[in-house]
């Protein structure tokens, strides 16, 4: 079972902030970009245990709660309509991923916990007949780095 | 001889780092990222120094990597003028790809791996005074340009993203055979390790520092700037009298020398 956590600030998103402002007055997408949100996203993935229950346990764990909202799902991902979800993990070993899986084992004793993958779900809001080719281009030119980072439009 | 000392939204070694161009006899100023880029262009030379420039938001050198300011620098570098990257510099320069110096991005320098007996034991945010040996042929790159092949400096790293990492077919390999690799981590008497401390944040062939092909435009983690003076030497130097040079001011003397000898 994987137990899919979308975390996003409820106060204003400075990096998200700054990344529209990037992309608008530095690389030319004004007339095609509306807006840019960001999510953290971590799927854990369990062998056993009731679903609710760990959900709960994980969200303790990894979410500030007096500052950031969240939503729960199981095994299927899914996103919202209206904007282009472009999701960014490494592709090097990631070392706060595991030391979030070893913490989960350890700290909550969760030790059905096989792995933990953490990624940041980039939703860029555009106004382009072909948001996905777009969504890419904006992915390549600044999102990623493809010596460490790779990308996947989350449809 | 005037140089600029490039400042990006939190940027912070501009003050040190400035003290340092003018403490061999070059002059310099603080050059906001925000002023007109066109006004780089009266600049013999540039140093990006360290910090943490946009907050590292997307990641570590990104952002400053597209603001005006960068290209222009790419068109002063094709003019043969020299640019250090220190650390967060360094970070931009690749990001901007005026590092390794195709113009495209060809490498990352991604989150710290210090690994020991082949077990990762520790990841991220590290500093510490650490050794570096200079690879180059002396007059090779700017920024050692009166260091010979073998010399050794100790220097202080601060950083959580220093570790080289390409999936560029062939790029260590030019770097190498290129002769742009000019500094790599090294143990007090010179010899590499490819393990912790040695290789303090497990980048690529303990690389340091490279050079662009041209050998103008040089990129390195450790801060030359924080090892320039000897009241800001570890115990390891306290023998040193005010006034001597700590092993970072071959830096900038270097830079120094280098557009005297272009001149």
């Amino acid at each position: 079972m994987i137990c899919n956590i979308r975390v996003w600030l409820k106060i204003p998103d400075a990096e998200a902030a700054t990344v529209k402002n990037t992309l608008v007055r530095r690389m030319g997408f004004g007339d095609q970009l509306r807006d840019v949100k960001k999510e953290r996203l971590f799927s854990i993935d369990v062998d056993s245990g009731e679903g609710a229950s760990l959900a709960r346990s994980f969200v303790r764990e990894l979410v500030n709660e007096n500052k950031e909202s969240h939503k729960v799902s199981f095994d299927e991902l899914k996103f919202e309509g209206g904007y282009v979800p472009v999701k960014v993990s490494l592709h090097i070993e990631d070392g706060e991923a595991i030391s979030i899986r070893d913490r989960l084992r350890n700290r909550l004793g969760i030790k059905g916990v096989r792995e933990v993958r953490k990624a940041t779900v980039w939703k860029l809001y555009l106004l382009d007949p072909q948001p996905e080719t777009l969504a890419r281009k904006i992915a390549e030119g600044l999102l990623i780095n493809p010596h460490k980072d790779s990308y996947e439009i989350m449809g | 001889m005037k140089i600029a000392v490039v400042q990006f939204p939190g940027t912070n070694c501009e003050h040190e780092t400035l003290v340092a161009v003018k403490a061999v006899g070059m002059d310099g100023e603080v050059f906001r990222w925000n002023r007109p880029a066109e006004e780089l262009c009266g600049f013999d030379g540039f140093v990006i120094p360290g910090g943490f420039s946009y907050q590292d938001r997307v990641r570590a050198g990104a952002i400053a990597s597209k603001e005006p300011v960068m290209e222009t620098l790419h068109e002063e570098a094709e003019k043969g003028k020299p640019i250090i990257g220190i650390c967060n510099g360094f970070q931009i320069l690749v990001e901007s790809g005026l590092l390794p110096g195709t113009g495209r991005l060809d490498m990352a320098l991604a989150q710290n791996v210090m690994i020991t007996g082949g077990r990762i034991v520790r990841r991220g945010y590290y500093c510490d005074w650490i050794h570096l040996r200079h690879e180059a042929e002396a007059g090779r790159c700017c920024g050692s340009f009166l260091m010979g092949v073998g010399t050794v400096l100790q220097i202080p790293i601060a950083h959580g993203e220093g570790n080289l990492v390409t999936t560029t077919p062939g790029l260590i390999e030019r770097l190498n055979e290129e002769d742009q690799v000019v500094f790599r981590y090294c143990d007090s008497s010179g010899e590499e390790g490819s393990e912790f401390p040695v290789n303090v944040n497990g980048s690529t062939e303990s690389i340091a520092g490279i050079c662009n092909p041209e050998g103008n435009v040089l990129g390195m983690m450790p801060h030359p700037e924080r090892a320039f003076f000897p009241r800001q030497l570890s115990s390891f130097n306290s023998g040193m009298k005010e006034g001597e040079a700590g092993p970072g001011r071959l830096v900038f003397e270097s830079m120094k020398r280098y557009i005297e000898v272009r001149a």
